[in-house]
């Protein structure tokens, strides 16, 4: 493997990673600052959870991680890469919280992922459109 | 879905795509390096952005207290679209075949997750 595609893969994956732990930062925040309700108490809660400074140390390491894949990487790749954590939250929910989902949520699931995919073709598209457009 | 989990997944959507374009927006004032923050520091449309993400935060907890992480990321998922849509509304950009084509499948999958 190249260099270049191993910093790639690198990168999707750490930002994969960060985004992954971003997500159960948030849903453990929640977990602990149940129950939820509308009033002044529940957001003084979360505020008063650990888990809310990870989430929110997480959504800056995932931005400078986001910004540095993309000085590099094609935007395609670093779109793709930016919201396939979709597959490890999944993942990650099904393992720590349990959660199992439906096998129509499941076929939804399926083709989320296909939409991403494709979407991060089509921005390779219109990245190179506008290359070539603007030469 | 009950209906305080539709209402913040709504919230929600609204909170992010109004960010994202409020970004794109501040993005678009003219200026180089410092002068182009402080000319975006002096129009709403950073300080928007912001403040949509702010509410966007609380927002998301709140909806992952009465939905699972994963359908909830499954369901946010539905800000692509209209993020798509908005930019093509709001800055003329333009929505190629492929774009559409991704955007109607994420769309597909979940309104799947959303009633499944």
């Amino acid at each position: 493997m190249s260099t270049r595609w191993r910093f790639y893969l690198v990168g999707f994956l750490l930002l994969m990673a960060i985004d992954t732990a971003a997500q159960l930062c948030f849903k453990l925040a929640a977990l602990h600052a149940a129950p939820f309700a509308i009033d002044p108490g529940w957001l003084l809660r979360v505020l008063r959870e650990p888990w809310v400074y990870g989430a929110i140390a997480g959504y800056l390491g995932a931005f400078v991680t986001y910004m540095t894949l993309l000085k590099h990487a094609p935007v395609g790749p670093a779109f793709a890469a930016s919201h396939l954590q979709v597959v490890s939250v999944m993942a990650a929910s099904a393992w720590l919280f349990g959660e199992r989902l439906a096998p129509l949520q499941l076929l939804g699931a399926a083709l989320i992922v296909l939409g991403i995919l494709v979407l991060a073709r089509a921005e390779d598209e219109v990245a190179q459109a506008e290359t070539t457009h603007a030469c | 879905m009950p209906p305080i989990s539709f209402a913040l997944w709504l919230l929600v959507l609204v909170f992010d795509t109004g960010g994202q374009l409020a970004f794109k927006a501040a993005s678009g004032v003219p200026g180089e390096g410092l002068g182009h923050w402080r000319a975006m520091a002096v129009r709403p449309w950073l300080w928007l952005g912001i403040a949509a993400f702010a509410c966007e935060f609380v927002t998301w907890l709140a909806f992952l207290s009465v939905v699972p992480l994963a359908e909830g990321v499954l369901l946010s998922c539905l800000n692509m679209t209209a993020v798509m849509l908005g930019g093509r509304w709001l800055f003329g950009e333009r929505l190629t075949a492929r774009r559409l084509l991704g955007v109607a499948l994420i769309t597909l999958g979940v309104v799947l997750v959303g009633i499944g």
